[in-house]
């Protein structure tokens, strides 16, 4: 009995509270700053894009969706394949279609415009 | 001094990042948040083994995958300086909302009470 009260209780002292917590939640509103992604992927929609996946994957595809967690909808996705012996990455591919790529394990994103294989560039400057 | 308020300092400047698979970026950052995750621009990445090399326009980097990252000593007399202009910023703009804040909870008692 005694306990059951006390559970009645207590919803109305932290109603009594509430407008303390206002007051709080409207200062904890001005100080907490909105907080968006660095990355922009919306600008590479449609876009082809390499992505590489933590375990070493890597896929092109053209972009097709994406969310704040980083979760991609790649089409017509390659996925370059590896030396079975030494796991080196070769220009050989193999073809996955759409797929859904999970954001955690994707560690890196760069368009495929304007990516180019080059020679050593440091060289010069040793 | 802490490696994430350093690193904002470091935005627009050349660095270097080393992955855990051992993949290098040199680049400029262009961005980075609270959990490290960064863009560059002007990037050319070098393979595990620094045999091969590509140039790529931009990239996106997640946080969990960076091994170090190399900056210009430069950063290290920006990151004091930044750091003693965010106090006083701080400092005042706290001051300022809080006494906001004052008021406005005073100003609806008073309606509230009729005072």
């Amino acid at each position: 009995m005694s306990e059951r009260g006390r559970g009645r209780g207590a919803p109305r002292g932290s109603r009594g509270g509430g407008r303390g917590g206002r007051g709080g939640s409207t200062f904890a509103q001005d100080t907490k700053p909105k907080k968006e992604s660095i990355l922009d992927l919306s600008k590479y929609m449609d876009k082809k894009i390499r992505v590489k996946f933590n375990g070493g994957r890597e896929v092109i595809g053209s972009l097709k969706g994406h969310d704040p967690l980083l979760n991609l909808v790649l089409d017509d996705t390659e996925e370059f394949l590896r030396d079975p012996d030494d796991n080196r990455l070769l220009n050989d591919t193999r073809s996955l279609g759409l797929i859904v790529c999970r954001g955690p394990a994707v560690i890196l994103i760069s368009p495929v415009e304007g990516t180019e294989e080059i020679d050593n560039p440091f060289v010069q400057q040793e | 001094m802490l490696p994430l308020s350093l690193l904002n300092t470091a935005q627009g400047h050349p660095m270097l990042v080393e992955l855990k698979n051992g993949e290098t970026f040199n680049g400029h950052l262009v961005n980075c948040d609270n959990w490290m995750n960064l863009t560059l621009r002007e990037v050319i990445q070098t393979s595990p083994e620094g045999d091969r090399f590509w140039r790529l326009p931009e990239c996106y980097i997640r946080g969990n995958t960076i091994k170090y990252l190399r900056v210009p000593d430069e950063i290290m007399e920006m990151v004091k300086e930044d750091s003693i202009r965010q106090r006083q910023a701080a400092s005042g703009g706290n001051r300022g909302r809080k006494w906001f804040s004052w008021w406005k909870y005073w100003s609806r008692r008073k309606q509230r009470w009729k005072l």
